[in-house]
């Protein structure tokens, strides 16, 4: 079996180790026997219509605004995801595929839309620390990463959050964090998020290509208990 | 008159707070001493610092060997009193106790820390600036790096001043587009990791030719200095330096400064570990540990993470980083955050194991050569390490 995953313009959306949930994506597919093929779209390529997962990683103003816009007129991820494609979208990435927020002046504008979700930049102080979050859904056991932004995302009511903030700032709203809706993931979690989250890791590829057998990871495994033991005392 | 004898008095002070601070074994004590004398002279930076030859040296990696290396070099053309900061201080307390150590000395050669720059750059007026260069570094406390460029921009208006930059770098480029006079120096163009937009007009920047440029005219200025391509990071730094140190007035032929340029002062340091040698480089952001991993020729490496302030407290940018050059050697990763290193390393199919500290780590090896990566704080806990022992009381701190 094969997965083809697209890490979208990680040199605009990569400035907070983001595109490291690639690589580890792929060691776990790898491991359980599946040809997985990288495709790098950098600006002026066009955005593949029909790979498995998507992932946007976290990036400054002004770039994120060039990513979006870009999005925007390319049309192939917004067209995957209504098919059904996994989507991996970190911070500024989450915030782009999102239902409106602020452009690099400051400005509301829409978002992909993938989610019903809005951001806003308001005077609160940078949200900047550990982050610890509840899933209490899919399985998954407490997640951990480093949150580092400044907007503050409000999911529509029907959105469901990836979890619920156990401590540290998340969306900023109703102490939910990120987003899972359907196939689409949404975080403000950094570490990368998925190295950190072997659990997580396995459910966003578990969405893209179904039930997996069992992985082993004991650099992975030790490095997740070592991050929730010392952060929510295990 | 009442105002300088506020000024004495608070230098006074900060002396004797910082002598105290040093006989309670508490560092060098620049620290302390400059907060007693800010505390008592708010305005003791710019006072101290009137009519001095003042030289401000920034960027993200290398100011404090470039500061050294600059002291030096003016000491040996200057014939005169170089005032500097032995430690690497290079906030406003560090600052103001540097300057009041020896108020007559005609130059100083100040590091300082990017966000208090601007802070710095006006309370003082130097002859100079050194701009090395401006890449990630401890997000958490400095936030992005179009952030500091735009401080910096803002900063850099007046046209008393002579600012010396790598011209290379985009950030930088921006920062001094409102400047009067710029020393520009040309490497011959290499990919910035951070810049795949531009930092004034928010484009994407065309680096096809391996340099950049951009409609709004970004990085079309000529430069003034052109300097060969294959020159290492710190090389690079040297050349900046050595700009820096024409302008004062020192007198450097070509021969002397290939000289300089060649013997280009690492911070690598020896650290004794189990009777064995450990060639050690400290590395403090993906930039730096990108240089220290070229500098890597021996076969058994020992890595070592924190994520302490300094450090940098989120270590996702440990995936900004292409290990290859650690293929097929065995590596050995300790400090706070060995896991998030060591799973890294695992994943990009490299023979890593952990350990509980550094000489745990080496223990690890039967012989030498031995080459090491070190964080910041795990540098500092190594050096604090080795004066304790050197004095007989191993582990004071």
């Amino acid at each position: 079996m094969s997965l083809t995953i697209v890490r979208l313009y990680h040199d605009l959306l990569g400035t907070y180790g983001d595109q490291g949930n690639a690589e580890i994506l792929i060691h776990r597919a790898k491991a359980r026997n599946l040809d997985v093929e990288l495709v790098e779209v950098t600006p002026g390529m066009a955005v593949p219509r029909s790979a498995d997962i998507y992932l946007l990683g976290g990036g400054e103003d002004g770039p994120q605004s060039a990513a979006l816009e870009m999005l925007k007129s390319d049309g192939g991820l917004n067209y995957a995801a209504a098919g059904g494609a996994t989507v991996l979208a970190i911070c500024a990435g989450f915030q782009i595929i999102g239902s409106a927020l602020p452009d690099a002046n400051g400005q509301m504008t829409s978002g992909l839309g993938l989610v019903d979700a809005e951001t806003i930049y308001d005077s609160s102080p940078r949200s900047v620390g550990e982050l610890v979050i509840e899933p209490n859904r899919g399985g998954l056991p407490i997640l951990t990463g480093f949150e580092n932004h400044q907007g503050l995302t409000q999911l529509g009511k029907d959105m469901p959050p990836l979890g619920l903030v156990r401590s540290g700032v998340g969306n900023g709203f109703n102490k939910q964090e990120g987003v899972w809706h359907g196939n689409v993931f949404g975080s403000y979690m950094h570490g990368p998020v998925l190295a950190r989250n072997p659990e997580l890791a396995d459910a966003v590829l578990q969405s893209a290509i179904g039930p997996m057998p069992e992985f082993e990871d004991l650099f992975a495994e030790a490095f997740a208990q070592e991050r929730r033991n010392t952060l929510a005392g295990g | 008159m009442a105002d300088s004898l506020r000024l004495s008095a608070a230098c006074i002070a900060g002396a004797l707070a910082g002598r105290l601070s040093v006989s309670f074994g508490r560092g060098r004590g620049e620290t302390l001493s400059g907060r007693v004398i800010l505390a008592l002279d708010p305005s003791a930076i710019s006072k101290l610092g009137a009519g001095r030859d003042i030289i401000l040296v920034s960027g993200t990696n290398g100011k404090t060997t470039s500061t050294k290396n600059l002291t030096n070099i003016l000491r040996d053309f200057a014939g005169e009193g170089v005032s500097t900061s032995e430690s690497g201080a290079n906030m406003p307390a560090g600052i103001a106790a540097l300057l009041a150590q020896k108020p007559r000395n005609r130059f100083a050669v100040i590091e300082c820390d990017e966000m208090y720059l601007p802070d710095v750059y006006r309370m003082l007026s130097p002859k100079v600036v050194v701009l090395l260069n401006l890449s990630r570094d401890q997000l958490h406390r400095t936030g992005e790096v179009r952030k500091v460029a735009s401080l910096w921009h803002e900063t850099f208006t007046r046209d008393d001043v002579t600012i010396v930059i790598d011209r290379d770098d985009p950030f930088l480029e921006y920062s001094v587009a409102n400047a009067g006079h710029v020393i520009r120096t040309t490497f011959g163009g290499r990919r910035h990791p951070d810049a795949a937009t531009c930092p004034n007009c928010a484009a994407i920047l065309d680096w096809s030719t391996g340099d950049y440029s951009c409609p709004c005219g970004l990085g079309s200025r000529l430069p003034d200095v052109r300097a060969d391509k294959r020159l290492t990071g710190p090389q690079r730094n040297t050349v900046l330096v050595i700009e820096a140190a024409r302008l004062m007035g020192a007198e450097i032929l070509a021969d002397e400064a290939q000289l300089l340029i060649k013997e280009s002062p690492d911070r690598v340091h020896e650290f004794s570990a189990d009777g064995k040698r450990v060639s050690t480089h400290l590395a403090k952001n993906p930039e730096s540990w990108r240089q220290a991993l070229g500098e890597i020729v021996a076969d058994q490496v020992v890595l070592s993470v924190n994520a302490r302030g300094i450090d940098g407290r989120d270590t996702s940018w440990l995936w900004d980083i292409d290990y290859s050059q650690l293929i097929g050697k065995r590596v050995v990763c300790t400090g706070e955050r060995r896991l998030d290193v060591a799973y890294r390393l695992n994943v990009q199919g490299i023979d890593v194991s952990v350990a509980s500290d550094f000489t745990q780590a080496v223990k690890g090896f039967a012989t030498e050569p031995i080459q090491a990566i070190v964080s910041y704080t795990a540098f500092q806990d190594l050096l604090t390490a080795e004066l304790g022992l050197s004095k007989g009381k191993a582990g004071s701190r």
